[in-house]
């Protein structure tokens, strides 16, 4: 039951992707209502999946690298639907759903490792470190898109190439607003998240840190955003390297899915 | 049947067009005049400071023409000659596509632009407030302001920069969230300078400061604009806080360095800074244009955005133009509908009539019957004929959804035998309404007397 509404929540994002990107870049508004609509039925699929498989298994479907990219991909979506529909910047619609839909789709793809999860106090750690660390990691996408379109944008300003696709794009300092709030949301999520998995993994091994990509990966991550906010708050860095760094960090953030495929 | 004569930047110069205007004060009293004038039952006037487009809707095709120039003459002092060569007349369906074209902006003499709608808007509600408008024309306004709306989203012809100034201030809101309460620097205090800040501020930027190597010019103007002047040596650190620099000097070599600019980036703790130089020779260093968050343009940079915006407009205006022949067409299939009700209220006349009549000739012969039976009768009568003319009403009606109304129409008053003035009180304007319908399918149905296609 749960295969079946994940597969077609994948169709829908798929098709809803298209939609948007396309509606986004040919100006088609009914078209892009169109998108939404997909991307909405697509968010409720899912959501029915993952609610299915919890109450199926008893505990948050995030115990494998699939079940996390469905959670990830799931979260992702649902920032986008409430930013698309909330601050009307319609420009999201080129890379939000693309990375949602990339997500959902690399789920059903690479293989499935479950991870060792204990019993009692373990349990509970485990549940609230991933499920901290999936809300920083999306809140994190966030500020990832918005450095992306930062540097689209601000590469047709700079190469001074009047192209149509930047009239839709918001405004560089929106675009870094929007960022910059997204990446003080996920920083202390993702915080939270790499300090609580230390916990989990001190319960389950008597140890904080077990050498390994799942591990190393997030770490370097925080050391990156670490860097973009002492930039930004004591030398004023914003602009093309903050979003570099930006782009750098949530990039790091998801190879630790290296980490829990193998 | 709809006639427009006007007067527009390519048919006539600006002191015609100057002449021409009604101004909008009298319009009532004007659209009055002209009504009577012309035996018209519906009116509307739209004149701007480029162009008059007179437009009526009257039961006498052929003259309408001629007497609106008549009118135009009598009214604005234009000799006969002079309107023959500089005005143009359009009838029938081919002035209905005009006032679209004119309310989209695709007649304007800058192509797009979006005050043309407003003027339109303006201009039919003075005529349907003062009575001047009636079913057909309010009927094509309303097409006409939903469809320029709906062009103008879909295309968006409008958007593109078609001057520097609106191009600058186009690339400024792409770098800032808005331009209200941003700060300025304007270094310079020329006549293209001025004209450039007082755009600024119409933008919305309040926090101006001019500068000039003569002290009381830059005063001058900043009292005009209602900025700041600072003295030219002080402008350096300006640039640490302001948003926009605006540049337009008559120094032969460049005023403002690449070191400067990096210099002040410090304290701009990486605020984004926007330079607009208008000079010629150049007053920045191009160089500038490579440093982080500094977006430098010069004239040739916003004149290639202005190009470009102007190719935009015209690949807009393809797309406008495809749209406006489906609304152009959804109003002719509208208006013959509405072509058609004394048609089909004659055949019902014709039909009945006919019922009454035999029911009369035949009336010795039933006068045996009650006055129950007789009241069947003729009951019967109605309801066999109502039953006969039934298909051929839907019929009818439906061929308007195809365009065909006109000819079906004319086909049916020959088969059931009706005249025109059998033709239940429709004007003589229906016939020959129908005859310029037929003739727009021909081709396009337009006379042209005056400069515009000369």
């Amino acid at each position: 039951m749960a295969h079946a509404l994940f597969l077609a929540a994948l169709a829908l994002l798929v098709i809803g992707a298209t939609l948007a990107v396309i509606a986004e870049l040919r100006r088609l508004e009914p078209l892009a209502r169109s998108g939404a609509g997909a991307l909405s039925a697509a968010w409720a699929l899912q959501l029915a999946g993952l609610v299915t498989v919890a109450v199926t298994d008893g505990t948050l479907p995030m115990r494998t690298g699939p079940e996390y990219l469905l959670v990830l991909g799931w979260f992702v979506l649902s920032l986008h639907l409430l930013l698309w529909f909330r601050s009307g910047i319609r420009a999201l619609a080129l890379v939000l759903p693309p990375i949602a839909a990339v997500m959902v789709a690399a789920a059903h793809l690479i293989p499935t490792s479950g991870m060792q999860v204990g019993n009692g106090p373990q349990r509970g750690w485990f549940l609230f470190h991933t499920s901290v660390a999936t809300a920083g990691m999306g809140a994190l996408a966030v500020s990832f898109a918005m450095s992306v379109l930062f540097l689209v944008k601000e590469k047709g300003l700079k190469g001074k190439k009047p192209l149509r696709v930047l009239d839709r794009l918001p405004s560089l300092q929106t675009v870094d607003r929007i960022g910059f709030t997204a990446l003080m949301w996920g920083f202390p999520l993702l915080t939270v998240g790499i300090v609580t998995g230390m916990v989990y993994n001190a319960e389950l091994h008597d140890r904080i840190w077990t050498p390994g990509m799942k591990q190393t990966f997030p770490l370097l991550a925080w050391g990156m955003f670490a860097i973009l906010l002492w930039a930004r708050f004591s030398r004023g860095i914003r602009g093309r390297r903050s979003a570099f760094l930006s782009i750098a960090g949530f990039a790091l953030g998801l190879l630790t899915l290296l980490g829990m495929v193998h | 049947m709809i006639t427009l004569v006007g007067m527009n930047h390519r048919s006539a110069p600006l002191e015609l067009r100057e002449r021409a205007c009604f101004p909008e004060d009298g319009l009532p009293e004007t659209l009055a005049r002209f009504k009577e004038s012309i035996g018209a039952p519906e009116a509307l006037i739209i004149a701007t400071c480029n162009r008059v487009e007179l437009v009526a809707r009257s039961a006498d095709p052929g003259g309408t023409g001629a007497k609106i120039r008549a009118f135009l003459a009598s009214e604005r002092g234009f000799d006969a000659e002079t309107l023959e060569r500089h005005v143009y007349v359009y009838e029938g369906l081919e002035a209905a596509r005009h006032v679209f074209a004119v309310a989209c902006g695709l007649d304007s003499m800058v192509l797009g632009e979006p005050q043309i709608l407003g003027q339109v808007k303006k201009a039919y509600a003075i005529a349907r407030e003062s009575g001047a408008t009636g079913p057909v024309l309010d009927r094509l306004l309303q097409h006409v302001l939903a469809a320029a709306k709906r062009v103008r989203t879909t295309t968006g012809i409008s958007r593109h920069a078609v001057s520097v100034a609106y191009a600058a201030a186009n690339l400024a809101r792409g770098i800032f969230d808005d331009l209200h309460g941003r700060s300025a620097l304007v270094l310079g205090a020329g006549k293209m300078t001025e004209l450039a800040a007082r755009h600024l501020v119409a933008q919305g930027v309040t926090d101006l400061a001019i500068t000039n190597r003569t002290y009381a010019r830059a005063a001058q103007l900043a009292a005009s604009l209602g900025g700041t002047a600072i003295p030219w040596d002080e402008f350096p650190r300006a640039l640490g806080r302001v948003d926009i620099v605006l540049t337009g000097t008559a120094a032969p070599q460049p005023v403002l360095s690449r070191e400067q600019v990096k210099a002040a980036l410090r304290a701009r703790r990486g605020r984004p800074l926007f330079i607009v130089d208008i000079a010629v020779p150049r007053d920045v260093e191009p160089e500038v244009h490579d440093l982080d968050g500094v977006y430098l343009y010069d004239v040739d940079d916003l004149q290639g955005i202005v190009d470009a915006g102007l190719d935009e407009r015209r690949r807009a205006a393809e797309e406008a133009i495809g749209m406006l022949d489906a609304e152009v067409v959804a109003f002719d299939r509208w208006r013959q509908s509405v072509d058609l009700g004394p048609t089909i209220a004659a055949m019902r006349d014709r039909l009945h009539g006919l019922g009454r009549d035999e029911i009369a000739r035949f009336g010795r012969r039933l006068s045996t019957l009650s006055a129950e039976q007789h009241a069947a009768v003729e009951e019967l009568t109605r309801s066999v004929i109502q039953k006969v003319l039934h298909a051929p009403i839907v019929a009818l009606k439906s061929s308007a959804d195809r365009g065909e109304a006109a000819a079906r129409a004319r086909l049916y008053r020959e088969i059931f035998g009706l005249t025109g003035h059998e033709a239940h009180g429709a004007p003589p304007e229906a016939d020959a309404q129908a005859d310029t319908q037929a003739e727009a399918k021909l081709g396009p149905h337009r006379v042209i007397q005056g400069g515009k296609d000369a």
